[in-house]
């Protein structure tokens, strides 16, 4: 069955009127940018200096007043969304593997926002930024989306949130809203990536995905542990106690991306695999406030 | 060290396939997974037991080639030399006689010398080898010489307490011949002593005497007999005897029953070590089972109850023909078993069960089966009538025949006796000095004649003491009951039985089956076609039934059983009884000799803890091997739970 088959593109119509409805007043489009240029709102005044467009002076204070006021207003302008997609091979793991989960996610909230008249862009990272789609508007640019998601392949070593942050605010771009779609299994945390982009004034929600088996391995015995991400293998022997203290770890792992999420403001949907797109999805717009 | 197996140390080379897998196993199964970051966490924090776990998996392979070299050289049963050079060779000996049924231990004196004899078999080493003899009434060897420990078990086990006297010495002798020339030969006797020559035994280093029980007291009834009275028909004598077997005086009651009728009570009031004894005269037309019951309880009760047959006496019906004596009347009618009749002819057919008395007449035809002429004037087919005898005078009579018991006929005048002479062969019980017989008893063709020539109008014989006693005499021989005395057997004794009553019941022998019936309700068929059996030995106390069972057509098919069955029924045709007590008063005595005395309990502990240790070599191998099955079981549990 492929990724994205006619029945996925009708669910995401269906989804785009959903949304539409559900988010009335607060749609990607509506939101307004810090910056100010040449909309129509008036914003505040400044002083006037020599070589200003005396197009913007407020003769009105001028008559009142005499004073030499210029108008401000504040820009409008195309939100900017950022689809943060890890593809590093953790992402595989599970039956269906996150990273299917995580692509059509990735689509489907893509489409509401290109339905929206917003750019986004989709970036894939592992170690560091292996692929990414350039900023595109336009519903007409979904089937060129999807095709770029359908053959992204899993690719690099560790994730290296850290440094795939790096790389991506580095860039030369407008800041907007940055959405982390991944696992989170990253040997170097996963704080100092989200820092990263706070700090540069994105606007960062978390989408996590693991897969049950993750949380609730099935493993006793002797075995020779896998490591998919990196190759690398270990044997042990597991035993109740081990796989208790496995499944305490977990707990606490996806415990502190929702507690470090919530101290900072950061939007954060935490859902397996077992969950259909669609009403992650909706869940994460109606629970996590992705696109407030 | 030696194997008895060599053989068998080829199972070894299953070490190869063992290695072989264990080698394959320990390729784990690979598991892939998302990340390892948790499962580090986990196993980095134990690193100080990484060394452990490392090790663990062949530490578990040298546990299953250890495991393998334990089993293979149990099979191959080695043992050292020392162990074929000093076998031991023990007969134990366990007294089950009477006195062993005493519960001044606990539970019972017997008992605790089967927990003995067990603990001495677990105490066996191996290649040991054992036998067990019980030691009541006669020895009998309940298993022979064996190292198998479940034999001997079942051996003892076997061993029930009898009421017999006890055969230590004689099972002694009989271990000493099972022993031969063992090197190292031991018999262990478990014993009360309470036996002749125990202290003496003890003594012998071939024995190992081990005594049980406590000087217990007990009061016994040693001596228990019953006798038909000798002067009076229905009159009986009991001899009893109570022994005060202890040191302390005691106070019991005898009763004494007759069926279900009391007979005599006697309080008892013994001094320390006292014998009573009495005899007691009663009267009862009535036999059966005279019980003597002692009332208390003391430690052994096996000799408080003594059982005797007293004989039935059966009616008699007498038919005197006479004219009229009045002498021979009133001796006849003072027997009160006697139903007398008179007439004064000679009638014309007999009865075959009355005893027919003619005085002075004698039947012209025929004479009836059972007759007693007196003075008889005409001659029969028994004798010819010659003269008359002046003055007779006894000079010889039959000292020993029932007839003339307590009859002396020395200084009896007897004028005018007739000179008789029997035409076949008679008894003469008294003669007349010119050897014409005065009394004498003939039997032929199934008839039987008593005459007595003397004529009782004459002399003083009437008016003796000795004529009713002849009298009397003369109807109990013809009554058939010369057994004054059915002796109460002491147990452990043998009978010998009469089965057959001459040829009356030859035709039926097949048709019929003799079997013995214990006190308990044990059968005994005695072989087909027996006229007579040797019972015993009787080592019950109680009533012994000799029992006539009829054999039906189906006896075949039925087997056994139904006989058994029919024996014990109480409408079995009884042939005879025995009464059987102990009547022993060593066996009675519970008191065991001080010097003899020693501690049993320890031994049983001893010998028990020392049959763990004297197990055989292999035995400890198996012992290892399970011992290190449980180890690589811990080993596994904690690679899995942890």
């Amino acid at each position: 069955m492929a990724l994205f088959g006619s029945d996925f593109l009708k669910r995401l119509e269906y989804l785009s009127l959903v949304s539409r409805r559900v988010f009335r007043g607060s749609l990607l489009a509506q939101r307004r940018t810090t910056q100010f240029g040449a909309g129509i709102e008036f914003a505040d005044h400044r002083e006037y200096a020599a070589g200003d467009d005396l197009r913007y002076l407020d003769w009105n204070v001028y008559a009142r007043h005499g004073d030499m006021l210029l108008k401000r207003f504040q820009e409008e302008e195309d939100l900017h969304v950022y689809f943060l997609l890890d593809c590093s091979p953790s992402m595989g793991f599970g039956d269906p593997a996150k990273f299917d989960l995580a692509r059509r996610a990735t689509a489907a909230l893509a489409y509401v926002a290109l339905a929206n008249l917003d750019r986004i862009s989709v970036i894939a990272f592992a170690d560091r930024i292996v692929a990414d789609f350039p900023l595109a508007r336009g519903k007409n640019r979904i089937l060129s989306l999807l095709e770029f998601l359908e053959d992204l392949p899993l690719e690099g070593g560790d994730t290296n949130f850290g440094a795939s942050m790096q790389e991506f605010v580095r860039r030369n771009q407008r800041v907007g809203l940055a959405i982390v779609v991944s696992d989170l299994f990253a040997p170097d945390g996963f704080e100092r990536g989200l820092d990263l982009l706070r700090h540069r004034r994105y606007e960062p929600h978390v989408l996590q995905l693991h897969d049950p088996r993750e949380a609730r391995p099935d493993l006793l015995g002797d075995v020779e542990l896998f490591d998919v991400e990196n190759g690398s293998t270990r044997k042990v022997t597991v035993t109740e106690k081990a796989l208790a203290t496995y499944r305490r770890l977990f707990d606490e792992h996806q415990a502190a991306v929702a507690e470090y999420c919530r101290e900072r403001g950061i939007g954060c949907t935490q859902a397996t695999t077992a969950t259909p797109f669609d009403d992650l999805i909706l869940r994460m717009m109606r629970v996590a406030g992705a696109v407030a | 060290m030696s194997f008895a197996a060599p053989l068998a140390l080829l199972w070894a080379l299953l070490a190869i396939p063992i290695v072989v897998f264990y080698v394959l196993k320990i390729r784990l199964r690979q598991e892939p997974v998302s990340t390892t970051l948790f499962w580090n966490r986990i196993y980095d924090e134990k690193s100080p037991r990484s060394i452990w776990r490392r090790l663990r998996h062949w530490v578990s392979l040298l546990l299953q080639i250890l495991l393998l070299a334990m089993l293979v050289l149990a099979l191959a049963s080695p043992y050292f030399l020392w162990e074929i050079l000093q076998p031991r060779r023990i007969v134990l000996v366990i007294d089950d006689s009477a006195s062993m049924r005493a519960e001044d231990v606990e539970p019972s004196r017997l008992d605790l010398a089967k927990q003995m004899a067990l603990a001495e078999i677990s105490g066996m080493r191996f290649r040991d080898e054992m036998a067990v003899v019980a030691a009541g009434t006669q020895p009998r060897v309940l298993c022979g010489l064996t190292g198998h420990e479940r034999t001997l078990r079942e051996a003892v086990d076997q061993v029930e307490p009898t009421d017999g006297v006890t055969a230590v010495a004689e099972a002694v002798e009989l271990g000493r011949r099972l022993l031969a020339d063992a090197p190292h030969g031991k018999i262990v006797v478990l014993s009360d002593g309470r036996f002749q020559d125990a202290e003496k035994l003890a003594k012998d280093e071939a024995v190992d005497f081990r005594t049980l029980g406590t000087p217990a007291g007990n009061v016994a009834l040693t001596r228990f007999q019953v006798r038909r009275s000798l002067v009076d028909p229905i009159g009986y004598v009991i001899l009893a005897e109570v022994a005060n077997l202890s040191d302390e005086s005691a106070e019991r009651r005898l009763e004494i029953d007759l069926g279900d009728s009391p007979v005599d009570v006697f309080p008892l009031r013994l001094a320390p070590g006292e014998t009573w004894s009495k005899t007691i005269e009663k009267v009862s037309v009535d036999g059966g089972h005279l019980v003597a019951r002692l009332s208390g309880e003391d430690a052994l009760a096996v000799d408080d109850v003594a059982s005797a047959i007293l004989p039935h006496r059966r009616r008699q019906r007498v038919v005197l023909v006479s004219e009229e004596n009045l002498f021979l009347r009133m001796a006849l009618a003072a027997n009160p078993l006697v139903d007398l009749e008179r007439i004064t002819e000679p009638p014309a057919s007999y009865d075959d069960d009355a005893l027919y008395v003619f005085h002075r007449v004698v039947p012209e035809v025929a004479l009836p089966r059972q007759a007693f002429f007196l003075d008889p004037r005409e001659a029969t087919d028994f004798w010819t009538v010659g003269g008359e005898l002046a003055d007779p005078i006894v000079v010889e009579q039959d000292e020993d025949s029932p007839l003339m018991q307590h009859v002396r006929l020395d200084n009896v005048v007897l004028p005018k006796a007739r000179s008789l002479k029997p035409t076949g062969k008679a008894q003469t019980l008294a003669e007349a000095v010119s050897g014409d017989p005065l009394f004498f008893a003939v039997e032929e063709r199934g008839r039987t004649a008593l005459v007595l020539t003397v004529n009782l109008d004459e002399g003083d014989l009437t008016f003796r003491t000795a004529f009713p006693i002849l009298v009397t005499n003369a109807l109990g021989w013809f009554a058939g009951e010369s057994g004054e005395l059915q002796r109460a057997l002491a147990c452990g004794e043998v009978a010998d039985v009469q089965l057959v009553d001459g040829d009356a019941n030859a035709d039926d022998g097949a048709a019929s089956r003799f079997a013995v019936v214990s006190p308990t309700g044990a059968v005994d068929l005695l072989p087909n076609g027996s006229t007579t059996a040797s019972l015993g030995p009787l080592d019950t106390c109680g009533i012994w039934r000799v029992v006539k069972v009829p054999v039906a057509e189906d006896a075949a098919e039925a087997g056994d059983e139904k006989l058994v069955e029919a024996a014990n029924a109480p409408t079995a045709e009884v042939v005879t009884e025995l009464a059987v007590n102990l009547a022993s008063a060593q066996e009675s005595d519970l008191r065991v000799p001080s010097e003899l005395t020693n501690a049993g309990s320890p031994t049983v502990l001893s010998a028990g803890f020392a049959g763990w240790l004297n197990r055989p070599l292999w035995f400890w191998l198996a012992a290892m091997a399970f011992g290190l099955c449980v180890a690589e079981w811990f080993l596994y549990q904690r690679r899995w739970i942890g």
